[in-house]
């Protein structure tokens, strides 16, 4: 593959959007008050890396286009028109973010800063990758754009957020990413078998008060926290079985389980304390430094829950891909008849998934006490809907058999930037919670849509 | 041999044995339920629960797996919104604020159906979605619960009476939906959710009858959260999602089929009622400051039996396809008004003593004098083996009927409807102290 497009028309265009993205950069390098030295040798960096990718996409582009039309290209009409036909949801949008941004810039003189034009330019830049390019990357699509989100996010809120990329941000916001992507596991398993499973954040509260109250009973700290992640995979285990039998009844039957255990724990530890549904104790130093924002890991800095959720993610992702039980959950996914048919057990399977769900929840509730240092049954309310926001944002298909955890990961990372981004602006959390619901339909839109009932029949 | 019938109205019968069970309990645990101030306040609390189910259950009959969890949000934010304009002395008529629930209702609903259709995606996503945006907006619009509801609605929540505007719009509602499915739309609406692919292809038009769906859904939604405002007579942003929560609970209990194609009026109107009746029991256990968590933890394992229950659907209607839904709820019926009778007989005037003692299953007994009408051994002897024999004929009539016909005839129908309005009347009049009991 060569690596320079045949098409002169598309070199000099690359050349002019390098030439102008670097003018931008190099403007804006010297508004900073940056060494001039520095200012020139990033640009031209920049210009380099930014002429080669976009070399490279035009030669892929060109010989998608000639693979795809070997003979008619005489049919194919070139101009204006077509340019239009093809890009017609491409171009209103564009248009329609550039007479937003003119207008607001236009009407409301603070807005009209050099960062705001940036995040208007990334936005743009967003569109037509998530429409062109991402085209190229057939497997992953989703990936793809979620990674982007997830880069441009970073890119406004670096410029517009005051200590956005310091290390006590970046921590808070990972270590919160490792909470919901640890709860994000089992989600992930079971919507991958096309399934569903709503008692994770029943499970999360559950686990909370449950350890605490063991560790108050005098029970060896390190025993309970055990016991405790046991339990999930046994409730995990009653989950797998009752939606087995009732298939595509899963939502319900874990809203059910979600229910019981809630009450059930409630009442257990309430029995002869006079503060019914609290739960008081002293959290375990272990536990604390486990979770804890302040926590260490043989003297880094760093909680070792982060570095805990990047090992689960890790071992996850390669299970998932290369060994038997991964496969065979792809393929049960996939087509759960012929899957059978080649003799792969779709109890087993089932099961297993929402174990390792269960399993996770009681993790994350447990590792929840260490954060908060005191109990509380609403401490998963939040989970509710966000494991489910986390998966389906990164691509990972709810009917089962597309996806992955790596996809989730990305998923996890792009709504813990938003919501620091959000937080950082100054929006409360309803208002986060409103951006959250509007967001995750056009995301999900992009790559996730089934095909017309025309398609089906 | 009787042929099997369809599992259609078999999966009924959970719903009306629950409902006959719970009756009976709290009827024996809490008799202040069978007065006319107990089903008035009865209809009221349990009204914005209704009218979410059917709201939810027009969608699920649509299929793919719709299920609204926005609902509790949605009718939050129409409570909201009411109470707000309210504050403001911007729609304060009866007429505005009809409209306005409508419209806002019939709207979120219209977009829910164009987002599925146009952009084809599952609906459980644009349920999270709406979801979390109405959770979030309603937040935003009222901090914290509070406000006052329009003047006109203060009548309406006190539920002194049973015919109160409540059970009118509940009325209406239920027998809306009944009309409806007379119509070839319903036809077309269960045949989408059953099987969407075998629908397009003979011809239904899918998009416009799921339009259709969701607009009766708003419509639902927009009334219960009238009757809610009623209720509560002021705002709440926060009961979202126990609202959506409870109702999807609702829905499963009275048989109705998330995959879609399966379920009716009556079922959902049963769940809702199962559920309030599944709360109204547990308060009358004196349960202390642990009442909440097991109200909770026994919503959560009535969901599952009953879900458990149906997988035995298929098995029971085989063995004896001779008990319908409609005989079922005729000799369970008649039990619980037996047991209301004896109840009420039980009961000294003016005394309707709930039981306080702990995990007693039977009443407080009573010390006071008896009433006027105190029958002999004989008489006693001969009145309950002229019932029995009544009932016993009827009965047996009916199992005759209803294993030798495919359909129950009218006249069946009227009997024992009019038998089941008889005992009710009794047992209303009787429990009510104030008007005088008929043996007086």
């Amino acid at each position: 593959m060569n690596f320079v497009p045949r098409s002169t028309a598309l070199v000099t265009l690359n050349l002019i959007i390098t030439f102008v993205i670097a003018a931008i950069g190099f403007g804006v390098g010297f508004g900073q008050g940056m060494l001039a030295q520095e200012v020139i040798l990033y640009t031209i960096i920049s210009a380099a890396v930014l002429f080669w990718i976009l070399n490279y996409i035009a030669v892929i582009y060109e010989s998608r286009f000639q693979a795809d039309k070997p003979a008619d290209s005489a049919e194919s009409a070139v101009g204006v028109g077509s340019v239009w036909r093809n890009n017609r949801v491409l171009i209103i949008a564009m248009v329609l973010l550039l007479a937003v941004y003119l207008i607001v810039t236009g009407a409301y003189p603070p807005f009209r800063s050099i960062y705001n034009l940036i995040g208007f330019l990334v936005l743009e830049v967003i569109l037509i990758f998530a429409f062109k390019v991402s085209n190229v990357f057939v497997h992953g699509r989703s990936a793809f754009i979620g990674l982007i989100v997830l880069l441009a996010l970073i890119v406004i809120s670096a410029f517009t957020i005051v200590g956005f990329l310091s290390p006590a941000n970046i921590r808070a916001v990972l270590l919160f990413a490792s909470f919901l992507g640890i709860a994000c596991i089992g989600q992930t398993m079971v919507a991958l078998m096309g399934g569903l499973d709503l008692s994770i954040p029943f499970l999360i509260g559950a686990a909370n008060i449950l350890l605490l109250y063991l560790v108050g009973l005098g029970v060896p700290p390190w025993f309970a926290f055990v016991a405790v992640i046991v339990l999930g995979c046994g409730i995990g285990f009653l989950n797998g079985i009752m939606s087995y039998k009732l298939q595509g009844q899963a939502l319900i039957i874990t809203l059910g389980t979600g229910f019981t255990v809630t009450g059930l724990v409630q009442i257990i530890t309430s029995i002869g304390s006079a503060f019914a549904g609290n739960v008081f104790g002293k959290v375990p130093d272990w536990l604390a430094n486990l979770a804890a924002m302040n926590g260490k890991f043989f003297g880094l800095a760093v909680p070792p829950t982060i570095l805990l959720w990047i090992a689960l993610s890790i071992i996850v992702v390669i299970a998932l891909r290369y060994s038997a039980y991964g496969r065979y959950v792809y393929a049960l996914g996939g087509n759960r008849r012929s899957a059978k048919l080649v003799g792969i057990s779709e109890l087993k399977y089932w099961l297993l998934a929402y174990i390792i769900s269960g399993g996770c929840a009681a993790l994350t509730g447990a590792l929840l006490l260490g954060w908060s240092g005191g109990g509380f049954i609403g401490v998963g309310d939040p989970y509710l809907f966000t494991t489910l926001a986390a998966v389906v944002i990164g691509g990972t298909s709810l009917a089962g058999g597309y996806g992955g955890y790596g996809f989730t990961v990305i998923g996890v990372l792009v709504l813990q930037v938003l919501s620091s981004f959000l937080i950082g602006i100054g929006l409360k959390y309803e208002w986060q919670q409103f951006i959250f619901g509007i967001l995750i339909l056009p995301m999900v839109a992009l790559y996730s849509r089934q095909p017309s009932i025309r398609a089906q029949v | 041999m009787a042929e099997v019938r369809s599992p259609q109205s078999t999966y009924m019968l959970i719903p009306i044995l629950l409902l006959s069970i719970l009756l009976s309990i709290a009827v024996i645990r809490g008799p202040a339920i069978v007065t006319l101030e107990g089903l008035g306040s009865a209809i009221t609390v349990a009204a914005p629960l209704c009218l979410a189910t059917y709201a939810l259950m027009s969608v699920a009959i649509a299929g793919r797996g719709t299920v609204d969890l926005a609902v509790g949000p949605l009718l939050a934010f129409i409570n909201v919104i009411i109470v707000s304009l309210n504050e403001l002395d911007l729609v304060t008529s009866p007429l505005g604020v009809f409209v306005l629930a409508l419209a806002i209702g019939i709207a979120y609903q219209v977009v829910f159906a164009l987002v599925i259709i146009i952009v084809r995606v599952q609906p459980i996503i644009v349920a999270l979605s709406g979801f979390l945006a109405l959770s979030g907006i309603n937040r935003v619009i009222m901090q914290r619960p509070g406000g006052t509801a329009p003047e006109w609605m203060s009548t309406w929540g006190s539920g002194s009476t049973i015919f109160s505007p409540i059970l009118l719009l509940l009325v209406i509602a239920t027998g809306g939906w009944l009309l409806f499915t007379l119509s070839p739309f319903y036809k077309h609406l269960r045949m989408m959710g059953y099987d969407e692919r075998a629908a397009f292809t003979s011809g239904v038009r899918g998009n416009l009858v799921r339009v259709g769906a969701h607009v009766i859904s708003g419509i639902f939604v927009a009334l219960a959260a009238i009757c809610y405002t009623a209720l509560i007579a002021s705002g709440d942003p926060t009961q979202g999602t126990t609202i959506s929560l409870t109702a999807v609970t609702a829905v499963v209990l009275g048989g109705i089929s998330l995959a879609g194609g399966r379920g009716n009026v009556l079922g959902a109107l049963l769940g809702a009622i199962n559920l309030f009746l599944i709360g109204y029991v547990l308060a009358t256990f004196n349960f202390g400051s642990v009442q909440a968590f097991v109200t909770q933890m026994s919503y959560g394992l009535i969901l599952i039996a009953s879900l458990l229950l149906t997988l035995l659907v298929p098995v029971v209607g085989r063995h004896i396809s001779f008990i319908t839904p409609f005989s079922a709820f005729m000799v369970l019926g008649v039990v619980v008004v037996a047991i209301m009778l004896t109840v009420g007989i039980s009961m000294p005037e003016g005394a309707l003593p709930v039981a306080t003692t702990n995990y007693d299953l039977l009443p407080t007994p009573w010390t006071a004098e008896i009433a006027d009408f105190v029958p002999t051994p004989l008489q006693k002897v001969m009145m309950v083996a002229l019932a029995v024999f009544t009932l016993g004929t009827i009965m047996m009539r009916v199992v005759v009927v209803e294993a030798s016909a495919r359909r129950f005839g009218v006249f069946g129908h009227a009997l024992v409807a009019g038998m089941l309005f008889l005992g009710l009347a009794v047992v209303a009049l009787y429990s009510l102290p104030s008007s005088g009991g008929l043996l007086k």
